[in-house]
């Protein structure tokens, strides 16, 4: 049983993953690491030339060179504008489209992945790994990679320049640097595991209200609000208690980011002021230590953002990779085998089942379906007649033993293959937000219309078609008409019909299906099904009476099979679960 | 101004409590804000008369006033961010904790309305985009607004005259701003829809992956998603082009600001009214004036997306109750169960469903519906449980209207069994006890053994302690239809109500349930809804229900020995069993 829940990724691999998503975007992370140089360049040059027009026109005297000199610096700033437009778009750019990417990847692979994934992982939890949680991630690698470069040259670009006007001074400026850093540091190393307990928490809360909200129906119907208001406010407390405890890390190290380079900037003005009266220093190379120092400020901080950023980036991808990396879909068969044509028989050979929650579910399952049979699977409650059906299309494989079709293995046949000769009504009817029509030709959709009308006539959609406002076209879901239970399993019956499968799987198909409709389908569904193996499984006997052959389960065994009638009055299992309503009828 | 009100300033009510906190934590701020402002001043000091003076004491003093107020800036720096981060969690919990006991209050006719993914979204990423503006921006934008406005000010103190100067930029900012603000608003409102269609998608498609996968729906569904995907990606980088451009355009801005500022200044020089430490210093706060409006202007998405987001929890806080006790509404004692349903009409929309119903059911009585589906039965069942109230007529227990007693109280002595029912998080054990969390052990074990709970249990290690995923995922449909039983009996209810509890189990697991019941439920009322007709054969009276209103009703017995509807559900049974047999 391959794994459904694989533990989060550590930060090496996660990064290792992370690459060839940012380095697919070489265009633009080369656009936007040269804007990157071009900008820091820029912005020493405008302080160096600000300098300058002090030096030279304003206090130095010499008025004729104010005016180029200011000229200049406006040229600067306008080519600067330009560069900085184009390093951010560009940067922009690489995140949203790597944000793209990245959920297209989760997607592609949620389609894949199976059954048992979904059985684990709350269907909150599923999509917000799709949309929220991808957020930091498109923050870090579009904008925050390429800051923290620019930052970097920033810092480098300003050390330079100040060593080669006054590098005794520089170095009296650098005291802040060393402290910098190992703040830095510790930041990073602190706020990591707290921003990813406070996603832990937030990931709760989730839990609580999509409980809450799915269940509520139950929560009021025993007037229990009192209890799941409660569970939400400790969750959402201790939300904001682990936020408090980031922002607490955060408020003492981030303003001593600000409040270090100015120590820096105090050091300039003890030594460089003396250096200035001394003759040593112009009042304009003065500013520039000044100015430069506090251009400083912006690129320290956003290093601090960036850390953080980088922290919440990747934690989430971590969790994300690790479904990637860790979760395999069903695996395809190395020597794919076709299906045989024409009619498909369905044999279980010893069978065997068993969840990853629980024990055994089937055990040692002999069973076989030939074509144009109706076969009903019987069994009390929890006997494994779901579990049983669920491996035809394979949701699940067997943990032993073999399910063939048409003498194939199951496992052998591409999925895609074995889905198409496959149709299912699963207990609980899922239909899509779309009109009718295309719900019905989901599984064809090039379907003659004259055989889905056939189809919706057998299972008994035909009968309410009419009462809804646009027929055919009208839109089914939360924004359209809401179908009800009864409905709806009839929809998933005409959609598998439509389908034209040459085996079919309906479990239970119509529990929610009032008696009168019951009767109606169970006349039609013969005619409609001839010709291809069907497997059927209800708790009613006017269901099961619709087979040519049932077989009854008990603790996931065979224990019982022959004709519904025979075994009626046989008087063993198969009359002990229908007995009493064959009396009653 | 009432469009507002759904905005950002619906937080201020949950200010309250806390106003005289953020008085103080807002004037730290304010001194703090006007910090650097302060810096520059004695940078300029220093040059003019420190440097210039050739006063080293002068300069040493200077230095000592700089690291002050650096110092300064700093403590009120992380006191101003603890404090605010305090103040804004807060009013997140409480938000949260309304919004949630509000929609819990909601009826179900809100619920069936409102996707469920759509509401839950309200309570989770909606409130986290205001804990993030609460959070980092309210100390962004408290402090640089307040540093913005201690610049200008510290400017023109400086010199007047510069600060007109200065001042020169400000119509071609306040045009660029204009012209951002609202190309932006449009395009992140439209990266917002586009963004919430990926989601819609992604939703249906996990939720019904079932579906999708053994209909080999895969490809359709992929080329759908990328479609949406990827207008998401246009939109979201059309938008960042936007800032791309606003952004750099306030940066050249303040340069050219500086320039003018530095060549009205060398003029000012000449003419000996001016300093040139002013003069840096006048260079230097303007930096201070640039800065701020771009943090700010970075904050401008974030304000959005968040005034966006309250908008749309404003809607479910407007929600309104449709179910509410009368005024004067008492607590109900331990009733007896006598259920009147009194002439009742209900219209979901606008075509009523109940027509004039009448139905009185004796305490301790167990009445059957029966009939075809969209007859009324499983409305005439939310009505009992007041999940509705009736357009016209009443619905009586023990002679009262259920509208003129405390809700919570009726329905803790109520008991209800869906035909899907939900399990929470947590064990086995604590799905049952979920009606009465202070059901001994004893009590527990008891109604699963009594409703063959246990036999399910036994499939797993932990048995009753098995713990289940929310949902109920590895259940059967009928193994949850046991537990919501069992569940229904530990709530110890008066009235009990079965709406096709027992449509996906086996015949005699129903017989032993019905057997449970007829001793445990003994003195209760009970109404049964079920297609099996087996199941309501227990029923004192069977009703049929058709097209809203009651068409006949009696014994099993006497409904079977006459030609009529109910005799019509069950001969098509008859009919199926002797054509088979035959």
């Amino acid at each position: 049983m391959t794994t459904v829940d694989p533990p989060d990724l550590t930060l090496w691999p996660t990064i290792r993953h992370l690459y060839p998503l940012w380095r697919a975007q070489w265009r633009l992370v080369s656009v936007g690491l040269s804007c990157a140089l071009g900008f820091t360049i820029l912005s020493l040059l405008i302080p160096i030339l600000i300098q300058r027009t002090i030096d030279d026109a304003i206090d130095g005297g010499d008025r004729s060179l104010l005016v180029p000199y200011l000229v200049a610096i406006v040229a600067v700033a306008t080519l600067r504008f330009a560069i900085n437009f184009t390093r951010r778009y560009a940067t922009a750019r690489i995140g949203v489209t790597v944000e793209a990417r990245l959920r297209s990847k989760l997607y592609d692979a949620y389609l894949r992945y199976p059954r048992a994934f979904y059985d684990r992982h709350a269907t909150g939890e599923v999509i917000s790994r799709a949309t929220n949680d991808i957020y930091p991630v498109r923050y870090f690698i579009g904008w925050g990679v390429v800051q923290a470069i620019q930052s970097v040259l920033m810092l480098v670009g300003a050390a330079i320049v100040l060593a080669v006007v006054n590098w005794q001074l520089a170095l009296t400026a650098a005291v802040a640097m060393p402290p910098i850093a190992v703040l830095a540091y510790f930041f990073a190393h602190r706020v990591f595991p707290i921003s990813r307990e406070v996603q832990r928490k937030k990931g709760h809360l989730t839990e609580a209200s999509d409980e809450a909200v799915v269940g509520i129906e139950m929560v009021q119907a025993f007037g229990r609000e009192d209890d799941v208001r409660d569970r939400f406010s400790d969750r959402a407390e201790a939300v904001r208690h682990e936020t408090m405890r980031q922002a607490s890390v955060e408020a003492r190290f981030l303003p001593g980011l600000v409040f270090l380079p100015t120590l820096g900037i105090a050091a300039v003005l003890l030594v460089g002021g003396r250096e200035a009266i001394a003759g040593n220093l112009t009042i304009g190379q003065f500013t520039l230590f000044v100015t430069l120092l506090l251009q400083l400020v912006w690129p320290l901080e956003a290093l601090g953002w960036i850390i953080n950023l980088g922290q919440r980036a990747t934690a989430a991808a971590s969790r994300s990779f690790a479904w990637l990396d860790g979760i395999e879909s069903l695996p395809e068969p190395e020597r794919p085998v076709a299906l045989p044509e024409g009619a498909l028989p369905v044999r279980f050979e010893g069978v065997h089942f068993t969840y990853p929650t629980g024990g055994e579910v089937l055990s040692g399952i002999d069973l076989d379906a030939a074509p144009g049979e109706i076969v009903a699977v019987c069994g009390a409650t929890g006997a494994g007649k779901t579990s049983l059906l669920q491996l035809l299309p394979r949701f699940y494989d067997p943990t032993a033993g073999r399910v063939l079709l048409g003498g194939v293995d199951a496992r052998d046949v591409p999925l895609t293959e074995l889905r198409r000769a496959v149709a299912v009504v699963t207990q609980r009817p899922v239909l899509f937000s779309v009109p009718l029509r295309d719900n019905l030709l989901a599984a064809r959709p090039d379907a003659d219309w004259a055989d889905v009308l056939d189809a919706c006539e057998a299972a008994g959609v035909a009968e309410f078609v009419d009462d809804l406002p646009d027929g055919y076209d009208t839109l089914i879901g939360e924004r359209g008409v809401n179908l009800s239970g009864g409905q709806r399993q009839r929809v998933a019956l005409a959609r598998a019909l439509i389908a034209g499968s040459r085996v079919l799987v309906l479990d239970d198909p119509m529990s929610a299906v009032d008696t009168e409709t019951e009767r109606h389908l169970v006349e039609n569904l013969r005619s409609a099904v001839a010709g291809r193996t069907v497997l059927i499984s209800g708790q009613r006997l006017s269901t099961v009476l619709v087979a040519d052959r049932a077989v009854v389960l008990r603790d996931g065994k065979l224990v019982e099979q022959g004709f519904p009638d025979e075994l009626i009055r046989a008087g063993g299992p198969f009359a002990e679960l229908f007995g009493e309503e064959a009396l009653a009828a | 101004m009432k469009a507002r009100r759904t905005g950002l300033s619906r937080l201020w009510r949950y200010t309250e409590g806390r106003r005289r906190r953020l008085a103080i934590v807002l004037a730290l701020a304010a001194v703090s804000a006007a910090a650097p402002v302060a810096m520059w001043h004695v940078v300029g000091d220093a040059i003019d008369n420190g440097i210039r003076a050739g006063d080293t004491a002068r300069l040493t003093e200077d230095v000592v006033a700089y690291v002050a107020i650096g110092v300064v800036a700093w403590l009120l720096g992380t006191a101003t961010w603890l404090m605010l981060a305090g103040i804004g969690q807060r009013m997140v919990l409480e938000l949260r904790r309304d919004l949630f006991e509000h929609l819990t209050s909601l009826s179900l006719r809100y619920f069936s309305e409102q996707k469920a993914g759509w509401i839950i979204a309200r309570l989770t990423s909606d409130v986290d985009a205001l804990s993030d503006v609460l959070n980092q921006g309210l100390t962004t934008l408290v402090v640089n607004t307040l540093t913005l406005v201690a610049a200008i000010g510290g400017l023109f103190l400086l010199d007047w005259r510069l600060g007109l100067v200065a001042l020169l930029v400000l119509p071609p900012g306040i045009v660029v701003t204009r012209w951002f603000q609202r190309r932006s608003h449009a395009a992140f409102s439209d990266v917002r829809t586009r963004i919430a269609a990926v989601t819609a998608q992604l939703a249906e498609s996990v939720a019904g992956m079932a579906v999708v996968q053994a209909f080999n729906r895969e490809r359709a569904f992929q080329r759908e998603f990328e479609e949406l995907n990827e207008a998401n990606r246009v939109s979201n980088t059309y938008a960042q082009k936007l800032s791309s451009v606003f952004f750099p355009a306030i940066e050249l801005l303040g340069v050219v600001a500086q320039v003018a500022v530095l060549y009205a200044g060398a003029r000012l020089i000449d003419g000996g009214s001016l300093e040139i430490g002013t003069l840096i210093a006048a260079v230097g706060m303007l930096s201070l004036v640039f800065q701020p409006l771009q943090e700010l202007s970075e904050l401008y998405g974030q304000v959005q997306a968040a005034s966006a987001a309250m908008g749309k929890i404003s809607t479910v806080l407007d929600a309104e109750h449709d179910i509410v006790d009368r005024p004067g509404a008492r607590d109900l004692g331990r009733i007896d169960g006598r259920l009147q349903l009194d002439r009742i009409v209900f219209a979901y929309g606008e075509e009523p469903v109940i027509h004039g119903l009448e139905l009185e059911i004796p305490a301790g009585g167990c009445i059957a519906l029966v009939g075809e589906s969209g007859g009324g039965k499983s409305t005439t069942a939310k009505l009992v449980a007041r999940f509705y109230d009736p357009d016209d007529g009443a619905v009586r227990v023990d002679g009262t209207d259920l509208r003129d007693v405390r809700l919570r109280s009726y329905r803790r002595q109520l008991g209800v069994v869906l035909q899907d029912p939900f399990l929470f998080s947590g064990t086995i054990a604590d799905n049952i006890r979920f009606a009465r969390p202070d059901a001994t052990d004893a009590e527990v074990a008891a109604a699963a053994h009594a409703i063959g709970v246990d036999r399910v249990a036994s499939r797993f290690e932990d048995g009753l302690d098995h713990v289940v995923r929310e949902g109920g995922a590895g259940l059967s449909a009928g193994e949850r239809q046991l537990i919501s039983i069992a569940r229904a009996l530990v709530a110890d209810p008066r009235i009990l109500i079965l709406d096709e509890a027992t449509s996906n189990i086996d015949r005699p697991t129903e017989v032993l349930i019905e057997r449970a019941f007829d001793t445990l439920l003994r003195g209760r009322t009970s109404i049964i809804i079920a297609h099996r007709l087996t199941t309501v054969r227990r029923a004192d009276e069977i009703l049929v229900m058709e097209r809203g209103r009651i068409t006949q009703r009696g014994t099993f017995d006497d409904l079977v020995a006459v030609e009529g509807p109910f005799r019509r559900l069950a001969t098509t049974l008859q009919g199926v069993t002797t054509r088979r047999v035959a």
